[in-house]
């Protein structure tokens, strides 16, 4: 290793020191969360916000999961927790599943036309929630979709196909398109060659997909506040509503656990496959 | 068991036209190569016979069967390609027995096909690696074998060697001889290097802008060329072409301010066409230091003034102007250092194998 020199050195505290300060920033809040969570309301009136708990109070949690008032219900967030997650799993899956196939067709099977395609693909990525609120309430109406699991899922899966489409696309143009020339005269057809040739490649970049779509799905709100039913809300509207229902005084330790537990299952995935997502991102060419 | 017949073969891509007409009769068992500059549709017509490429108009037969609108699969076709284009994520022993695989064929079989083609290929120690733990060398020994272990009708190469260096690119060349000489399955094998070409070839097609210039031997299209093109294109020192007047049935070469007269094989032919000038196509090695014993009425001796000397090994360049043109004559590397200190030396100049060009088209006036 080469030694620094003094001025050298004296950068790098300096940097570190700045980057110490932006992550104590970014902590501050999550620190406050779970501190709080962990507090009896009385303690948290009375004491300073950035104290410590005297002791580990879960009463919070358990009223949040299970008992707390999301407008007239007083269910927790359990139900919503489980609405969430039979919304996210298809919808995640199943545009990753359309997208790989996509970005597989637009990279080594072009078409006439396919660039096009691929193009107008891409501005469904620039296209804002706002704008198709009706429209897509009424095509949901239409369909009998309206207020149920499967019609969440299937907007999700609608928006979500536009970006998992991008990343495979360009994950996959990067492959030489002589593999599937070679894989065609071995006598393997289409979907042979997805699956015994690209799909063994792909993992980095189904990575990147799985989380993209799990975080967009998990923590959006507007879809799942105006295309749900009072059964199918996901956690997010719940949280909202649980927020918003005050019986008496304010509980914010409950408000607290329920934000963290809402966030949870997104700061998993990235702590499980977080290191997987950026060397998805940043792959360029696969070597042969 | 792998004849091809290519008939009035044409390919667009838009507007542009790349192959435009192709005949070729490839007999069964022959190794036949396709040689041009890149640009030529060398590759073009291989993607077609492969039938990775759609052709615009025209037919291919293999063993007399029209395959021209067939898949790839159905054509009993392996390739092997430039880029190797091995399965990254498959072991070397699955990349060879994927397309066994693929064709459903009962595993015992391929268990053997694969030992017996890894051992024709002395890869056997590489089964288990990926492609990526491999050399260059190496790599392009499992995509031979992945080609070999379909057992196909018809071998197709796309310049199989032009990633590997210079030492290792001259023995994998006397190994697919070799071996094509063991296996006598056809080959198609594209090239845009002539030495390739000319060493490995039963019979070459030369190609440019989409057309076959010339198909022949080897040995015909060295020593009688089509056209002059073809001339140029084959032979390393490349073949000297000299505008002359012509002066009767000779030619004249000037050089060092004198006037020397040629006589060639087929003189009559210049008089009789009545042409003030031709182009006089000589190969280098017709162009040497005196050589007492051969002689004749088409042996002359001229001088030339040494501009560069380049020693080759074997034999060495000397250039030089005649015509104003430059000339390449090869002398043994002793006459060499004696034309260097000299600065110039007496060249015999044999014009029995010379052949001559129209100076405008570039067609073969001699032939």
């Amino acid at each position: 290793m080469k030694s620094l020199s003094t001025s050298q050195r004296h950068y790098k505290v300096l940097f570190i020191t700045i980057l110490v300060l932006f992550a104590l920033v970014y902590l501050a809040p999550l620190y406050v969360m779970l501190t709080t969570s962990f507090k009896g309301i009385e303690e948290i009136r009375s004491g300073n916000i950035l104290a410590l708990p005297e002791t580990l109070n879960v009463s919070a949690w358990t009223k949040a999961w299970s008992s707390a008032c999301t407008g007239g219900d007083c269910y927790g967030l359990a139900p919503y927790f489980w609405n969430s997650i039979r919304i996210v799993l298809p919808a995640v899956f199943i545009s990753t599943v359309i997208g790989a196939l996509n970005g597989y067709v637009l990279s080594q099977w072009r078409f006439k036309g396919s660039n096009f395609l691929f193009g107008a693909l891409l501005f469904g990525c620039f296209i804002p929630f706002q704008v198709i609120l009706l429209p897509m309430a009424m095509l949901l109406a239409w369909l009998g979709l309206a207020n149920t699991v499967p019609g969440l899922v299937l907007v999700h899966v609608i928006y979500g196909v536009a970006f998992t489409t991008l990343f495979f696309r360009n994950y996959y143009v990067g492959i030489p398109t002589e593999l599937v020339r070679a894989a065609r005269l071995d006598g393997a057809g289409f979907f042979a060659i997805f699956r015994h040739v690209f799909l063994p490649l792909s993992t980095p970049i189904i990575v990147v997909s799985v989380i993209w779509q799990f975080t967009q799905i998990w923590n959006d709100f507007l879809f799942g506040v105006v295309y749900s039913g009072p059964g199918t809300q996901p956690i997010t509207v719940a949280l909202n509503n649980l927020v918003n229902t005050t019986m008496g005084g304010k509980e914010y330790n409950v408000d607290m656990a329920a934000a963290v537990i809402a966030a949870l299952p997104t700061l998993v995935v990235y702590l499980v496959a977080g290191k997987y997502f950026v060397r998805g991102l940043t792959a360029g060419a696969v070597k042969g | 068991m792998g004849s091809i017949q290519i008939q009035q073969l044409t390919k667009f891509f838009g507007d542009t036209q790349v192959l435009k007409g192709i005949d070729l009769d490839i007999k069964d068992g022959e190794f036949l190569i396709l040689v041009g500059p890149s640009g030529c549709g060398k590759s073009t017509l291989m993607n077609s016979i492969a039938g990775l490429e759609d052709v615009s108009s025209g037919d291919i037969l293999i063993d007399g069967v029209n395959v021209t609108d067939l898949s790839p699969k159905e054509r009993d076709i392996a390739m092997v390609f430039q880029s190797y284009a091995l399965y990254p994520t498959m072991s070397v022993s699955r990349n060879i027995s994927f397309g066994l695989e693929m064709r459903k064929v009962p595993k015992a079989e391929i268990e053997k096909t694969v030992a017996d083609v890894s051992q024709l290929l002395q890869i056997e120690h590489l089964l288990d690696r990926k492609p990526s733990a491999l050399s260059g060398g190496q790599r392009q020994r499992v995509a031979m074998g992945r080609a070999l272990a379909r057992n196909p009708r018809v071998f197709l190469f796309d310049e199989p060697l032009s990633n590997l260096d210079a030492k290792l690119r001259v023995e994998m060349r006397t190994e697919i001889k070799k071996l094509h000489k063991r296996l006598g399955t056809t080959i198609v094998y594209v090239t845009h290097d002539q030495v390739e070409a000319m060493t490995l070839a039963d019979r070459i097609a030369v190609m440019k802008d989409g057309q076959v210039q010339q198909f022949g031997t080897p040995y015909e299209i060295y020593n009688n060329p089509a056209n002059r093109f073809v001339a140029d294109f084959m032979g390393s020192p490349p073949m000297n072409f000299i505008e002359c007047v012509v002066l009767d049935d000779k030619l004249v070469i000037e050089s060092q301010g004198e006037k020397f007269e040629l006589q060639v094989a087929h003189g009559e032919i210049v008089r009789q066409a009545g042409l003030e000038t031709v182009i006089l196509g000589i190969r280098p090695e017709m162009m040497t230091e005196p050589k007492p014993h051969v002689m004749g009425a088409l042996v002359h001796s001229i001088p030339m003034q040494i501009d560069v000397i380049e020693p080759m090994g074997p034999d060495t360049i000397a250039f030089g102007q005649w015509n104003g043109v430059e000339v390449q004559a090869r002398l043994s590397p002793e006459a060499g250092v004696e034309a260097q200190t000299k600065g110039s030396i007496c060249l015999q100049v044999d014009t029995s194998k010379a052949v001559l060009f129209d100076t405008f088209s570039g067609v073969r006036l001699d032939a």
